[in-house]
């Protein structure tokens, strides 16, 4: 017998498969350019004004969708960031074609800009069950976010101390 | 999802408003004590997203309807992918830089592993954290590992609040508890203050300058290479941190919560 939550949990589970950016093309390119509208205006404050950063923005589109086309074609799967993450790397090396053109027009969009509207998005996206699981776990996750950082730094610290 | 509800225009203009609005009040510095306290835009952006959020207060129905709110979810997925196009794009030509590096800079990066080692015990054990536990400990939960949390398990999932309760509480307090933390074992002289130095690149930028900064404090005589050692390892926590994360920190993690639940789940069956 299905409990309510897990009944939640199972569509929500369904919800995200069927999103994955990379199975639904056509509709993910439409809202990829939404966002990107997004990330231009945002990008206008702190950035570069809206016609001399449009280049860069198309680069970043265009990159993106490069990167979810490998993802839904190839074999195997890695997810979409990190097949994007690779395209761009591969587009900026110093022996890759117009590489000098692109970091210019890239260097227009603000780094800080293109992520401020996504946490905009996430703040309105969340929803009753997640400011009611926040506030049941708020204070521990201030607890183990320390844990986190203590754990991290040290634990780098120790390998390059040791491989120094 | 409706197309129709994904591309809503009061969603979308409300995004630019508000992170127009953020990026207008831009980085705000506090100093406090030996280190600052460091907001960015995106803070303001997450904040004021909540506040017209209309799950939490009803009333902002009216700007933003529910069902528009839902669509947001699955926009995030999509919105963060230019993020990390652009996130890229900073790696290709530092790519000499980062061969030339070294090893020490590459394998140090395994030691973001030290991560789970003590938080994710604690989380399971200690706090009886459920699954959000493996989104707030696999990693330091900056940008890519968000992204990688988003795609797996998507942000409104028990991992994805664990990830962004630790992005939030770093986004507040991590700057300042770096420098603190940095400035601490520094002053204790137990390691290489190179090797503290190539820690401190595990952060995001805000982290990396507040604990270099700290460190050059500690020992003003090495001033240039400790911000070196600290840039190079940054640029590789962004290069090789994100498969690092990916391919063995979050199976790692995923495992370890497993063991750790089961040996709780005996205990529980072996005193009904």
């Amino acid at each position: 017998m299905k409990t309510h939550e897990s009944g939640v949990d199972q569509f929500d589970a369904e919800a995200l498969k069927e999103l994955r950016p990379e199975n639904q093309l056509g509709k993910t390119a439409l809202v990829l350019a939404a966002v990107c509208v997004s990330a231009w205006f945002s990008n206008v404050v702190n950035g570069s004004p809206l016609l001399e950063a449009l280049p860069g923005m198309l680069i970043l589109y265009v990159m993106v969708i490069i990167g979810l086309v490998i993802g839904r074609v190839c074999p195997f799967y890695l997810p979409s960031v990190a097949w994007v993450s690779l395209i761009s790397i591969i587009a900026t090396l110093p022996f890759f074609p117009g590489n000098g053109w692109i970091i210019a027009r890239l260097a227009e969009v603000d780094f800080l800009a293109v992520v401020t509207p996504v946490l905009a998005y996430a703040g309105l996206a969340l929803t009753g069950r997640e400011f009611s699981m926040f506030k049941q776990t708020g204070w521990k996750l201030v607890i183990v976010a320390l844990l986190v950082f203590t754990g991290t730094f040290i634990g780098s610290a120790v390998v390059a101390h040791v491989m120094l | 999802m409706d197309l129709k509800l994904l591309l809503d225009w009061r969603l979308h203009l409300m995004v630019i408003v508000t992170s127009m609005f953020a990026e207008w009040i831009g980085i705000v510095r506090i100093p406090l004590g030996p280190g600052t306290l460091l907001l960015l835009p995106l803070l303001y952006a997450f904040i004021i997203g909540v506040l017209f959020n209309p799950h939490l207060f009803s009333v902002m129905g009216k700007v933003i309807p529910k069902p528009v709110s839902n669509a947001a979810g699955p926009i995030i997925l999509i919105a963060i992918l230019p993020f990390i196009a652009k996130f890229g794009s900073t790696i290709g030509p530092a790519i000499e830089q980062i061969i030339a590096a070294g090893p020490a800079l590459i394998l140090q990066e395994l030691g973001n592993l030290g991560t789970m080692l003590i938080a994710l015990p604690f989380a399971v054990l200690v706090l009886k954290m459920g699954r959000e536990a493996i989104g707030a400990t696999y990693s330091i939960a900056r940008e890519p590992n968000i992204a990688i949390i988003s795609d797996r398990y998507g942000l409104r999932s028990p991992e994805g609040i664990g990830i962004m309760g630790v992005y939030v509480v770093g986004t507040m307090f991590g700057t300042l508890y770096f420098a603190l933390m940095a400035g601490y074992i520094a002053s204790l002289d137990i390691l290489d203050i190179r090797a503290l130095a190539m820690a401190c690149g595990v952060g995001s930028g805000s982290m990396v300058a507040a604990c270099s900064a700290a460190l050059a404090e500690a020992v003003p005589g090495s001033r240039d290479e400790l911000l070196a050692f600290a840039g190079a390892s940054n640029l590789l926590t962004y290069a090789t941190g994100l498969y690092i994360s990916l391919f063995i920190a979050l199976p790692v993690t995923e495992w370890m919560y497993k063991r750790l639940k089961g040996s709780r789940q005996e205990v529980r069956h072996e005193n009904p």
